[in-house]
């Protein structure tokens, strides 16, 4: 037998079970990530805003907002101006700042702006504005700011550059507004700050989560497996492997599985299971092999019984080769293993042959019994030389003497002198005996009937007497043979046995036997027969001096 | 098949077969019998729809013939020809009560 491959199928369901815990690990780190990254973003764009606002409100105490004016009529050509300027320019490099400049946007439309201060620091790869530069307003982002800052009375604004689409680094840009003394707002001051440390930084962030989380994700998944291991695997191989081996072996296990798998889970229901149904299964076996056993032997015992039964009956043909008055030949087929018809015949002396024909009531085992009980006393009656009659009522005696289960026997007697033809019967409840006449046909012959041997003690029977002329034929039979019925439960009859008889007047007792045989046999056409078929037949020849000639 | 129809009238037990009294059904009677004959003084068979009897159904009427010879009387009524032949050929028509 081919065993399933068990260890695969158990790996599978471990490789299933751990693959599941590694993609829900990867959409948690990765949702653990995107939420770190965000959050890390915003933690630390918040610490340059503060930083570059901080620098900011310093350059703001550096520039009067009320001299503004002064400034740009001398177009920055002044000892103040300039004093300012390197208060700036130092703030610029000591904060870390990268440019610091005071602009007036247009009024207009904010499109343009103009450069007041501008300070870039040492370390930037940027060249500074000269007073009074115009430029464009770089995006409409600024725009808005710088008129919320004029406009809309904002304290602070902050631009954010951080999308990498930008053809300088990513930085921040915090703006203040100057307020004159009368709170009007006089110019913007910017401080831009380099966010270039942020990405490495973030950089590192992220390794550290994924490092951190890889390594989370290997405790998890060899903590899984263990457990999976020892708690599944294990002892689903266990079970498995005993299942295989039960379904191969069919021997139940001295040790059971309920004791080496202790899990109160649904593996130990199952391991409980399988340790019942073995239970089971082996005890279903034993009973079928007690049970087949018995069968076995009930089946010899028929058999056994079925042969000595049709031993007990003279089945060597021809019979009698030494006495030519007369030919026999006699056939009985149970319908089961052991049937209750019997014939016999046999000498009572030399110049008397005995004939029987009989059938018990019922079937099976009980009626054969009974049947050679019928035999054995008949015969042994027959053999003291008194007349069928006196036979048979000696054996109703001897039967009725012991009969609690009130079964009987139908018996027909005959014995006939061989040297005269002159057959003496006598008819214990059997069928009609069949007699050939002189025209050689065959005719039933309703001859006086008796009670059936066994039913009540006390009962005579009467003797008559049948002359057998040289050539004909005595035929008795059982009512396996009237009553064989066809499918359609129609019996074969009287009439279809004396047709059958006729259909070969001549032919000697064991082909006529044949023939009636073949009849039955056509007639019923394959429907079960339930009752069994005797049949007995003698052909007398005439004395023996007649005969030899 | 084997029906049989039971009517009990103090001790008069009436029983009615009809069908098949074989080796299959006989023992259906014999039940029937045994549970029904204790104190019955008169028992009668109606055998009008009796179709065939056996051996085996034979036995039978034996057995509640020899009961009812100990405590009253049994008879058979409306046996056909067919079973009347069955009874003459056993010798049964001897000991049974046909009527």
């Amino acid at each position: 037998m081919k065993r399933p491959s068990i260890r695969r199928a158990s790996e599978s369901i471990a490789l299933k079970s751990l693959s599941g815990i590694v993609v829900l690990l990867v959409v948690f780190s990765a949702i653990v990530c995107v939420i770190g990254y965000r959050g890390f973003t915003r933690e630390l764009m918040a610490q340059y805003a503060e930083g570059a606002f901080l620098t900011a409100d310093t350059a703001a105490l550096y520039v009067d907002p009320d001299k503004l004016d002064e400034y740009e009529a001398s177009e920055g050509d002044s000892e103040e101006y300039r004093k300012t300027w390197l208060s700036l320019d130092q703030l610029c490099n000591s904060s870390g700042a990268t440019f610091i400049y005071v602009i007036r946007p247009d009024r207009t439309d904010y499109a343009h702006i103009t450069f007041l201060f501008s300070t870039v620091s040492r370390q930037a790869p940027y060249t500074r504005y000269g007073f009074g530069f115009v430029r464009e307003t770089t995006n409409d982002e600024y725009r808005e700011k710088y008129r919320a800052l004029y406009e809309g009375n904002a304290r602070r604004e902050l631009v954010i550059r951080d999308d990498g689409n930008i053809e300088t680094d990513r930085h921040i840009t915090a703006m203040i507004p100057l307020k004159d003394e009368n709170q009007e707002t006089q110019a913007i001051l910017c401080v831009q700050r380099q966010m270039s440390g942020m990405a490495q930084a973030r950089g590192e962030y992220i390794q550290k989560v994924v490092l951190v989380l890889a390594l989370l994700s290997l405790v998890v998944i060899f903590g899984q497996g263990f457990y999976l291991n020892r708690m599944l695997l294990v002892p689903v191989k266990t079970i498995t492997d005993e299942a295989s081996r039960f379904a191969t072996e069919n021997v139940k296990r001295n040790e059971k599985l309920r004791e080496t798998i202790t899990n109160r889970d649904e593996i130990g229901i199952l391991a409980g299971a399988i340790d019942q149904m073995e239970e089971q299964i082996h005890n279903y076996v034993t009973d079928l092999t007690r049970a087949t056993a018995e069968k076995e032997r009930i089946n010899t015992e028929m058999t056994m019984a079925s042969r000595i039964q049709a031993h007990m009956l003279p089945n060597n043909f021809p019979a009698f080769p030494e006495h030519t008055e007369f030919d026999i030949y006699a056939s009985m087929d149970p319908a089961r293993g052991v049937g209750g018809d019997f014939y016999d015949f046999f000498l009572v002396d030399d110049d008397h042959l005995c004939l029987v024909i009989a059938d018990v009531s019922g079937k099976g085992i009980p009626a054969a019994l009974f049947m050679m009980v019928s035999k054995v006393v008949l015969s042994e009656n027959a053999l003291l030389g008194k007349s069928p009659a006196e036979v048979l009522r000696n054996t109703n005696n001897a039967i009725c003497s012991n009969n609690k289960e009130e079964m009987f026997v139908t018996v027909w007697l005959g014995i006939l002198e061989l040297s005269t033809g002159i057959l003496t019967a006598s008819n214990a409840g059997h069928e009609y005996p069949i007699l050939q006449r002189e025209d050689g046909t065959f005719k039933i012959v309703k001859d006086d009937h008796g009670l059936v041997v066994g039913a009540m003690e006390d009962v005579t029977y009467k003797d008559y007497e049948l002359r057998l002329a040289p050539g004909s034929r005595i035929f008795l039979y059982t009512d396996g043979v009237t009553e064989a019925s066809d499918a359609e439960e129609n019996m074969f009859g009287q009439d279809r046995l004396l047709t059958a008889l006729n259909e070969m007047p001549h032919e000697d007792p064991e082909h006529l036997i044949g023939h009636v045989k073949g009849s039955i046999e056509s007639f019923v056409n394959g429907a079960e027969q339930f009752d069994d078929v005797t049949m007995l037949c003698l052909e007398y020849r005439g004395p023996a001096d007649m005969s030899k000639e | 098949m084997l029906n049989i129809d039971k009517k009990l009238d103090k001790d008069q037990l009436q029983m009615a077969l009809e069908g098949r009294l074989d080796t299959l059904t006989a023992p259906e009677l014999e039940k029937a019998l045994m549970e029904s004959l204790d104190g019955v003084k008169d028992l009668s068979l109606d055998c009008s729809k009796l179709e065939y009897i056996s051996s085996a159904g034979l036995r039978v009427l034996l057995s509640a013939q020899k009961t009812m010879n100990k405590q009253g009387t049994m008879k058979l009524t409306h046996v056909s020809s067919e079973i009347m032949e069955i009874f003459e050929v056993t010798g049964f028509s001897d000991i049974l009560t046909i009527v």
